[in-house]
């Protein structure tokens, strides 16, 4: 569970510093007609689970993406390869949520950067999508500079599925130089990703939204 | 240990085949004529340890004494400084040159080696480890930095033939899995080994074999263990840990024999027992042939002192399972590795050792 796990962020952050703001906001939102109908039973659910969930979103299809621009969200979790995409292009830095990860309790928010992992290359490049990426990134790193090395709520995965050592060498150099210090790397050099990925288990998938880091 | 790596048929096999394509591609690209690494199924998977691959016993001392975030720091303020050969760094170049000799006569082949990088290393220290990777030439194209975690689901996930480092209790966890491993020692002394033939040996008993010959001797005695050896001379002894590792080598040395090298073959294995000839010997030799496999040479010494020989052998790597014989090999520089299994880790030079609580 997503969120479960970015609340833990926030207890952690609030622990190191009561002061912090740069802490995590979590909106739900949804473009179902039947769940809005159920909008009742939905928040009702969300407190029931121990959920802080700020702000409830119901908007229509065609609009979701005003909707989270309205909202100045930074980052969007779907499990919808399509919906990140279109929130991509448009601006709005996306990751895709595991769908496996409800089964997984953690008490670590497992961030996986995984090149082309749904969205095809270069489909969501635009100048406006690479700044917002790169500024949520940013954000993101600075967060977890705040836990040290060992124990944190945070953990930073980089996985490269086609390329070889130097490829994933430019890319943690990269990605080093927006703020965000990968905990861990994996380079796989064409081997099936299926295996390694069923055992890093992440919450999070960032991937082509922040493709391109060096341009 | 399964002798035959079953093809993987999982859901994301389309995925993984857009992958493998899309690698094939990008590696052709590159300038410098790297081959894209073969398939983990088709390649007998090495896995070494950065502290195997490399010398970081400085580094390993900072650790130790001022903890995580100094040492990470160290790291990347020296990551454009290569780092000195470790243990494993011989036999690496050894396998590369294996794998050259390979792609001449078999060009579209990928029953290759495959060397991994398989640290539990933060990903930061990862810079100097690839810029060292690079600064030998080594072809090392896969690598699992897992920032702590153990290393066994993805020594799993790479269908990995060996592991080596220098933790003996990851070493330990791997065979409990059924994964050969072993720890790995750096000799007190330099060796000049061949830069062409890649030479590996084996003790026999709880190494290629089952220990429970072994137990006899511990238990009851040499002389139990001869007569015992010579009851059963006929009957195969168990397979020990790296039996399965033999058996890989044993298939890329017959892909040089069907191309009449034989002669010129870059691979030679070597068994190096305490057993003699005469009194339990056939056993050994018998047991091999009934697996269908052939070591090139086998060496019995009945007892005596297994560092001289090797000193004359120069082996890449030698697998022993008593720290006993580690000790005097690497007295004379042979790069020896330990095989923690079976009953000769309750004992030190015959006598029961106390076992530690397990934590």
């Amino acid at each position: 569970m997503a969120s479960k796990v970015l609340q833990r962020v926030n207890e952690r952050l609030l622990e190191e510093n009561p002061a912090e703001h740069q802490l995590f906001d979590i909106i739900l939102i949804t473009t179902d007609s039947w769940q809005q109908q159920q909008s009742f039973s939905i928040i009702n659910s969300t407190r029931r689970h121990g959920l802080e969930v700020s702000r409830f979103c119901f908007s229509k299809e065609e609009d979701f993406i005003e909707s989270l621009m309205q909202n100045n969200v930074q980052l969007f979790l779907t499990t919808d390869g399509n919906e990140a995409l279109q929130a991509t292009q448009q601006g709005v830095p996306s990751a895709l949520l595991d769908k496996n990860s409800a089964s997984c309790p953690s008490e670590q928010l497992r961030v996986l950067f995984c090149e082309d992992a749904i969205i095809q290359p270069h489909a969501g490049s635009t100048a406006a999508s690479q700044k917002s990426a790169q500024s949520f990134l940013a954000q993101l790193g600075q967060i977890r500079q705040k836990f040290g090395m060992f124990n944190s709520p945070v953990c930073f995965t980089l996985v490269t599925s086609r390329g070889g050592k130097d490829s994933c060498c430019s890319t943690l150099k990269s990605l080093r130089a927006l703020g965000v210090s990968v905990d861990e790397a994996y380079c796989l050099g064409g081997a099936p990703r299926g295996p390694i990925l069923s055992l890093l288990r992440p919450h999070l998938l960032l991937s082509d939204g922040f493709g391109q880091l060096d341009g | 240990m399964s002798e035959i790596k079953a093809e993987e048929k999982t859901a994301g096999e389309n995925s993984g085949e857009q992958d493998w394509e899309a690698a094939k591609a990008v590696f052709d690209s590159l300038k410098t004529k790297v081959p894209r690494p073969p398939k983990p199924q088709n390649a007998v998977t090495i896995a070494v340890s950065s502290r195997t691959l490399f010398n970081m016993v400085a580094e390993r001392k900072l650790y130790e004494d001022e903890g995580l975030e100094k040492y990470v720091a160290f790291q990347v303020e020296h990551e454009n400084e290569p780092m000195k050969p470790g243990p494993a760094f011989p036999f690496v170049k050894a396998l590369m040159n294996v794998n050259t000799r390979l792609r001449e006569l078999y060009p579209d082949s990928e029953e290759l080696f495959d060397i991994v990088l398989m640290t539990n290393n933060h990903a930061q220290v990862g810079v100097r480890l690839i810029n060292s990777i690079n600064h030998y030439g080594l072809t090392i194209e896969r690598f699992c930095m897992t920032g702590g975690k153990s290393p066994i689901g993805y020594l799993k996930a790479y269908m990995t033939n060996l592991y080596l480092s220098k933790d003996s209790e990851k070493v330990t966890d791997a065979i409990e899995e059924g994964i050969a491993a072993a720890t790995m020692f750096m000799p007190e002394k330099e060796s000049d080994l061949s830069s062409t033939q890649l030479r590996v040996a084996f003790d026999g008993d709880a190494v290629l074999f089952s220990d429970e010959s072994e137990i006899i001797v511990k238990q009851h005695g040499l002389d139990t263990f001869f007569e015992h050896e010579k009851e059963f001379e006929n009957k195969p002894l168990a397979q020990g840990p790296l039996k399965c590792f033999l058996e890989a080598l044993g298939k890329l040395q017959r892909k040089f024999y069907a191309k009449n090298e034989r002669m010129n073959c870059p691979i030679r294995t070597f068994l190096v027992t305490a057993r003699s000839a005469a009194s339990s010997g056939a056993r050994v030799l018998k047991t091999l042939r009934s697996w269908g496999l052939e070591i090139d040479e086998a060496l019995f010494l009945a007892g005596a002192p297994k560092g001289p020989l090797l000193e004359k052998i120069r082996p890449h790597i030698f697998f022993d399972d008593q720290m006993f014989h580690i000790e005097g090999a690497k007295e004379l520089g042979t790069i020896s590795a330990h095989v923690p299994y079976g009953i000769g880790q309750k004992y030190n030079k015959g006598k029961l050792i106390e076992q530690p609580k397990k934590k």
